[in-house]
Parts: structure tokens; sequence; C-alpha cells
């Protein structure tokens, strides 16, 4: 018979005792769940305890260390599952989740893939289902380590520029050229990809380097405020003026103001910037008096702003004004390596500051970074690996230190049955679940991009469950 | 050709006039917003609030009729509730009226509109005010009671409460009595009033011993705990936490269990034990899975969750959390509690520096103005809003908005929050 938990390979270490928590397996539709089980763990490495829901089972958790909870979801298997995801968020060990359910639906595969389950399983349970759910887990100790490349990053301040592809290589020289003019630059790029580290980079080894950098983000600062942001006000302009406010033009006096997202900017206040521009002048919201301000200026965006003219949301006449030189930076699709770079760069700066001595990094941790789609680029990229870090616990960081989203990634649960091989309606169902998450959920701009009419993709959602 | 761009909910909101009858509209336009993945990812990503998510007019059109399903059910409950009243008027069943008219109270209540439900009750207890039985009268003041509460009205809460009280043990109504102590108690609890509060859910406690009433006798030990921690009394609040949550999980009370490990919670964080707090929130919101769906329940465990994180240094925790409380409140229709959030949020950014973190205290400001019309929670904003400003260094604003934040809590006749913003001022004198 084979065994539940699959034999190392050669020269590996035997494998350690698996802890399994299972919960709500007892009675109802799940009647013999934990019975087989303990008949399946007779092979020694299979510890199996169980708590009666969930509630009980957090309290077991918060207590010992597992590392997997095979939870029997109740009636409501899509309602439930994102519970059950949150309330393990943080428990002892992180460990993985496999979901048993009466007859899963696509939806509910498709969701716990996304959500980073180790498996859905159906009721009743198969042995070999569970034995091929542990095999992915126990893969984790196949993991090679691999050493931390060196990065020489050059240091922007807090920042630091990071990266030797040939598109990166473009950007540091034409960023060495522009520097040290005072000329207003527009750095395009899409979210994520550092219009601001560059923005800084210019500063620092420009002219107005001794002055202030001010940094505004036009998107982030609600429409009515921005322009008193920007300007100032004095005491009394408007409600909720309490004191004077020197405005960010002011406040740069000398230095660089970076305005980041430009083309969220109203055109009336579009036209209030281009004549600050022009005259190199401001005045105060609420005050008469005309202030000059010396400032460099750098703008950025995310978007296309010769679209956003045609369609008239962007006045033509700021857009030469700010782009006299314009910078556009890579995706980090469009980087190569750099990503290796980026990651080892962000290892060792997190690490530092939380108090960790990570030296490398695991070869499927690292595959799985290069599977990625980095919609948010090197900031995405960042955020991960200071979360991997925060939970990482020896010298590597490992697949099991990345988010579920990445890892669910790998996991392709709804390839598994037909080894690796889809029918026709799953590649379906999982390819409509891809544009409905690309479109927000928005069913017409789904429809669109498919090519089919709504009505038919409500009904496809309904039969997949999605 | 692409789609168009969804339309921010600030500009959709402005478009939208104050009207009564547009209410549900603005709940469903508020619910379907959504940041896009691109922006959540852009610079501006960080600072997202609710009027920084999209909308699109098309999905808006798509879910009137889910809306208008809501209202008509709710009228039609509404309706029927009054049926019921004539129907029993025309038996004359008197109590039958009382009965049916607050059922119609209920049902405004758990839609969030509490006036409406105020006008319900105050039909019911002039109805209830001509019957010999006056354990209707009881009821109706009770009910009145709770509503003023939760209008803030106070005042006229512990006068609706009193009344039941003195009726209740008139008619020797063992239940009436203990309800009307509990709502005496929370009035006093509401504000401030420790020891007025102490008395009232202590006798409360000693009626429903009396009387064998476990769920009741549960919640007023949790009430106690909640009091000794506010009075510092740490040990004596643990104390009476356990015996509240040892009564729920005997009852398997869901909703009562999710409740007291709320308040477990917040006594761990406070005895500065994070790991058992955590715990306590985590449970707290299992809890709270097992029991009919409370989007207000589960918004204050992930709100006290997000506290701990913060206070803890844990910002990225805190930030993930208090995201999470943010869809809760407006996928959930909660919207009253998103100032919090944003408060929250405020503050966060502040401990990270971030002088941006400003639009999180406006958009606070405008939220607890306009669609909470809450002064305590504006006096709340200000006062967080304040110390984000100092903590920046830039005390002129900060003492602005600390002396705002004292005369709204002036107005509320809040004596403890006033004394602690006051001692603030002095140290930004200092």
């Amino acid at each position: 018979m084979e065994p539940l938990v699959p034999s190392p390979g050669a020269g590996k270490e035997a494998l350690a005792t698996l802890r399994i928590l299972v919960v709500g397996g007892e009675g109802g539709s799940a009647g013999g769940l934990v019975q087989n089980l303990r008949q399946w763990a007779d092979d020694g490495r299979l510890e199996i305890d169980t708590a009666p829901d969930l509630p009980r089972a957090v309290r077991q958790l918060a207590g010992q260390r597992w590392d997997v909870v095979l939870a029997v979801l109740g009636d409501r298997p899509d309602d439930d599952l994102p519970w059950w995801v949150d309330t393990l968020r943080g428990a002892n060990g992180s460990p993985r989740l496999i979901a048993v359910a009466q007859a899963p639906s696509m939806g509910l595969v498709l969701r716990a893939e996304k959500l980073g389950l180790l498996d859905v399983l159906s009721l009743p349970l198969r042995r070999d289902e569970l034995v091929r759910a542990l095999e992915r887990l126990r893969s984790v100790v196949s993991e090679t380590a691999v050493p931390l490349p060196l990065v020489e990053p050059h240091a922007v301040g807090p920042y630091a520029l990071v990266g030797q592809s040939p598109a990166m290589l473009d950007v540091y020289k034409l960023l060495a050229r522009v520097a040290g003019s005072s000329a207003t630059v527009l750095v395009q790029g899409e979210s994520g990809t550092g219009k601001e580290v560059v923005a800084r980079a210019i500063h620092i080894n420009g002219p107005h380097a001794s002055g202030a950098f001010v940094a505004v983000n036009c998107a982030a600062i609600p429409e009515n405020l921005l322009e008193s942001e920007l300007f100032g006000h004095e005491k009394g302009a408007f409600t909720g003026a309490v004191t004077r406010k020197i405005g960010r033009f002011e406040q740069a006096g000398r230095g660089t103001l970076f305005l980041d997202e430009i083309a969220d900017m109203s055109l009336a206040l579009q036209a209030k910037i281009l004549r600050a521009v022009q005259e190199r002048e401001i005045e105060r919201v609420g005050g008469g008096e005309t202030i000059p301000v010396d400032v460099r200026l750098i703008a950025a965006t995310n978007r296309d702003l010769k679209e956003a003219i045609k369609q008239a949301r962007f006045r033509e006449d700021l857009y030469y004004r700010l782009a006299v030189v314009t910078i556009r930076l890579p995706t980090l699709g469009e980087r190569g390596d750099d990503l290796v770079l980026l990651t080892a760069y962000f290892v060792r700066h997190f690490a530092e500051r939380y108090g960790k001595r990570i030296r490398a990094i695991s070869d499927r941790a690292l595959d799985l970074l290069r599977a990625h789609a980095w919609v948010g680029n090197v900031r995405e990229l960042r955020n991960v690996i200071e979360r991997a870090v925060i939970v990482a616990t020896d010298e590597t960081l490992r697949a099991e230190h990345l988010p579920d989203e990445l890892r669910g990634e790998e996991t392709t649960l709804a390839d598994r049955p037909q080894g690796g091989l889809l029918t026709l309606a799953e590649a379906e169902a999982r390819h409509i679940a891809r544009v409905l998450a690309h479109t927000n959920g928005q069913i017409g701009a789904a429809a669109e991009i498919l090519g089919i009419h709504r009505n038919t993709l409500t009904r496809k959602m309904k039969e997949y469950g999605l | 050709m692409t789609a168009p761009p969804p339309v921010r909910v600030e500009k959709a909101l402005a478009l939208m006039p104050e009207l009564e009858a547009l209410a549900p509209l603005r709940a469903l336009l508020v619910s379907i917003a959504r940041p896009d993945e691109a922006t959540m990812w852009s610079s501006s990503g960080p600072y997202l609030t609710l009027g920084k998510r999209g909308v699109h007019p098309d999905e808006l059109r798509r879910r009137m009729p889910q809306a208008f399903h809501r209202i008509s059910e709710h009228l039609q409950a509404l309706f029927k509730g009054y049926v019921e009243a004539l129907e029993s008027q025309q038996r004359g069943d008197a109590p039958g009226v009382v009965a049916a008219l607050l059922r119609a109270g209920r049902l405004e209540e758990e839609v969030g509109r509490h006036t409406q439900a105020r006008t319900w009750y105050e039909v019911a207890l002039g109805v209830a005010e001509a019957l010999q039985d006056r354990r209707p009268e009881v009821e109706a003041l009770r009910a009145l009671g709770y509503a003023c509460v939760a209008l803030g009205d106070y005042a006229a809460g512990a006068r609706h409460f009193q009344r039941s009280l003195a009726l209740a043990e008139a008619e020797f109504d063992q239940a009436g009595a203990t309800a009307a102590s509990e709502g005496l108690g929370d009035v006093a609890l509401a504000q401030g009033q420790w020891g007025g509060a102490q008395a009232w859910y202590s006798r409360g406690l000693r009626l429903a011993e009396a009387a064998g009433d476990a769920p009741r006798a549960g919640r007023l030990e949790r009430q106690l705990g909640v009091l000794a921690r506010k009075q510092a009394d740490l040990a004596a609040a643990g104390e009476f936490l356990r015996k509240a949550r040892e009564r729920f999980e005997a009852a398997g009370v869901a909703d009562e269990m999710a409740g007291v490990l709320n308040e477990q919670g917040r006594l761990d964080a406070q005895l500065g034990r994070y790991t058992a707090a955590s715990a306590a929130y985590r449970e707290a919101l299992a809890w709270a899975q097992r029991a009919v769906r409370d989007a207000r329940l589960e918004l204050s465990i992930r709100l006290n969750l997000a506290e701990l994180d913060l206070e803890a240094g844990k910002l990225l925790e805190a930030e993930s959390e208090l995201r999470r409380a943010e869809q809760v409140a407006i996928a959930g229709h909660v919207i009253l509690r998103l100032a919090q959030v944003y408060t929250l949020m405020g503050r966060l950014r502040g401990a990270q520096g971030d002088e941006t973190g400003f639009v999180f205290f406006e958009q606070a400001i405008e939220l607890a103005r306009a669609v909470e019309h809450s002064v305590a929670t504006e006096a709340q904003v200000y006062h967080a809003y304040g110390l984000f400003r100092s903590r920046l260094g830039q005390r002129d604003e900060a003492r602005a908005y600390l002396e705002r934040a004292r005369e709204l809590f002036d107005s509320l006749g809040e004596a403890v929050e006033r004394e602690r913003i006051e001692a603030e001022l002095s140290a930004l004198s200092a």
C-alpha cells in the first residue's frame, strides 16, 4: 500500500511527522472522515488531532503548531472559505489549509486557488487525493537554497536605484544627461516602476540639490484640498483653514517640486499649475499677494497623457511645458534578471530593518517570483519581500514565506484530476475567472474582452459557479 | 475599444442630492465601489479612501433591481406590521397593537433607521399607556430608550429606562426590570458615569441570576467587565469576562461569544499581552463567522485587531487589517463606522511620519459630518488629527484641531475626553 506521506528522494533526510488538525470532521456530512484519517495515519508519519469547529480550532492553533489544517466546509463553502483563510492568517507556524467540501464547484476551486489553499478535496475523502495534496506540501524539503547575489545599489536618499538590465541602463544614461540642467522632466511609467526614486535621483544630482525635495501625490489628495496643498492658504480662507498654510510650491523653494500622478488633476487646477510654471509665481488661496517661486519641477504619471489630451482631460499646453525631457521607466517584466537583484536588495534591506539574518533564497521561491505577473512592479515586489522577511524564521527565504496569492499560482488546483491537462470546460472557467479578475468583476467589460454577449457570460458564470 | 474609466465616488456623490428617497441608492453606490487594481499599486494606492474608489454607472444600473427588491421587502414588512396592528385594533387586542408597532420599529432599527424606529415606538407607547396591563408599556419604553441611545440622546434614553424600571418593579416584572437596569447601565457607561453604570449593571445581574436568565446575566457580566477595564480594575475585568465567556460557551451563543472575546482582546491589549489579545480577537472572528452575519460586530473586532497591531508597531499587519475592515464596512453597509477606519489609517500614516496621511482625517471628518451626523465621532477624529499634526511638528495646526475637538466634546458634555485634550494642549504649549 502506498504510504500516506511520500518517501523522500535518495539522500534526503527522513521526513518529520506532519501534524494535521481536522476541523469539523466528525458527524454530519463528514461522517467517518476522522476515523479514516486515523487509519491512514498508521504508518506513523501523520499526527491527527481534531477540533469541532473553527472557533475551537483557532484556540488550538493559538496553543500549538500545526502543519496542515483540514477544514470540512459547511453548507455555504463559498462564504466560509475566506473566513477560514482570514482567521488562520498569522496562526502559529503558518499552517497550510486543505478544504474539504461536498461536491466542490469550479468556482470554489478557483477561489481556493486565488486564496492560496493547498488543496480542495471532495467528500467522501479519497486517500490518493490526500496523498497528492501532502506530496505538494512535502516538496518544500526539496527546495535548494541559492545564495543572494551581491547588489551595488545607487543610493538615492532613503531609496536606491537597483538594476543592470539594458532597459535600466538607458534610464541611467538619460538621467545623467538631464540631472545637471534645471529642465522640467516628465517621468512616465506604470505604477510601482520607481518614478519617485528617479525624480529624487535627478534632484540629488542636479543644481537644486541643496534645496528641499517636496513630493505631492495629486491623486491621493481630495480635489477640494489639492489647490491649498499646492499653493497654501491664508487663515480663514475657507471652512477648515484654521491656520495660515505654506503650500508645497513655497516649501520647495530653491529645491525640487515633484508632482506625482499629475494626470489626476482637474482642468481648473492644471491651468493654475501652468500659470505657476510659466510665470514662476503663485498666490495663496484667499490671499491677494503674488509670491515668486524658484523650483525645479518634475512631474510623473502612469497614464498616457497624449491620450488624455485627445479626450480633453489634460491640457496640451501644460503637457509641453512639463515634457521638456521625458523619461520612460520599464516595467519589472521588461527588466529581466533585475528581478533577482531587486529581490536580493530588498531581502537585505528588510532583514536589517527587522533584525533577521537571511543569506539565501530557495530556488522554488525564486521560481514563484519569476513566474508572477507583477502588476504593481517594483512596489509590489518590495511589499512581497517585506512580508516574506517578517515571517521568515531561518537563513533562507522559502516559498512558504511568500504570500498565499503567489503560492496559489503554483498550485493550479484544477489541473490535477487529469494529470495536468484541463477539460475544455475547466479551461473556459479558468479563463473567464481570469478576465473577471482583470475587469474587477465588471461583467460588461469582461464580456467585451471575451467577445461574447453579457447574457452568455452571466449564464456561464452561473454554470461554473463563478 | 477600452471601457471608459469608473467614476470616482467623491464625484458620484457630489451629483446626488441629499434626499431621503435616494438613501438606498447612495448605500448601493457605496457598497459596489471598489478600487481598480492599477490604482492599488500606484503611489496614491496607500491613500485610497472611499471617495477615491470607482463606480461604473453600468453596474449601478444592473444592481438597481436588487436595491428595489430590498426596499420593497422592507416596505412590505412595515406595511404588514401596520396592518397587523390594525387587525389587533379591530379585535380589541391592544397589547397586540403594541407588539405589532414595536416589531415595525425593530425592522427600521435593523436597517439603521433609528429616527423612524423611534417614531414607531412613540406610537406604540401612546397605545400602551392606556392599558391596564403595564408590561407592553415597559417594553415600549425600553425600545424607545435604546432608540434614543442609538441617536445619542442619552438624557431621553435614561428617562425612558427609568420609567420602564419603575413600572416593571410595580408590576413584579423581573425580566422587564432586569432589561431596564441594563439599559440604564448602558446610558451611564456611554456618558462616562462609571459609578452609576456599576450600580445599574450589578443590580441587573442580581435580578438576572435570580431569574436564571443566563444570556442576560452573561451580557451584564461582559458590561461589568468593560466597565472595570475602563476603570483600570483589570483583575476584576478579567474575572467578569471569564464568567460571561463560560455562560455563553455553555449556551453556544456564537455572537455573544464573539462579543465577549472582542472585549477580552481589549483587556489583554491593555495588559500589554499582545499575543493573548491577538488570539482573542482571532477567536472572536471565528465565532462571528458562526453567528448570523453581523458586519458591525466583525468591523469592531477588525478595528480592535488593527489598533493592537498599530500599537505594537506591526504597521503592515495593521494596514492589511484596516483595509479588510474598510471592505467589511463598505460591502456590509456600515458606512457609519468608516470614519473610525480612516482615523486609524491616519494614525498609522502618522506613525510612519507620512504627512500625506492627513487625507484620511479629512475623509473621516467628511464622513462623520455628512454620513454619520455624529458630533462624538467628529470630535474623536479632530482629536486624532491634532495628535497627527503634533507628531509631525506642526504645532499651530495641532493646536487648532485639538481646540476644535475640545469644543465638540464640550458640546456633548464629555468631561473625560475634554480633560485628556486639555492635558494634550498644555503639553503642546509647554
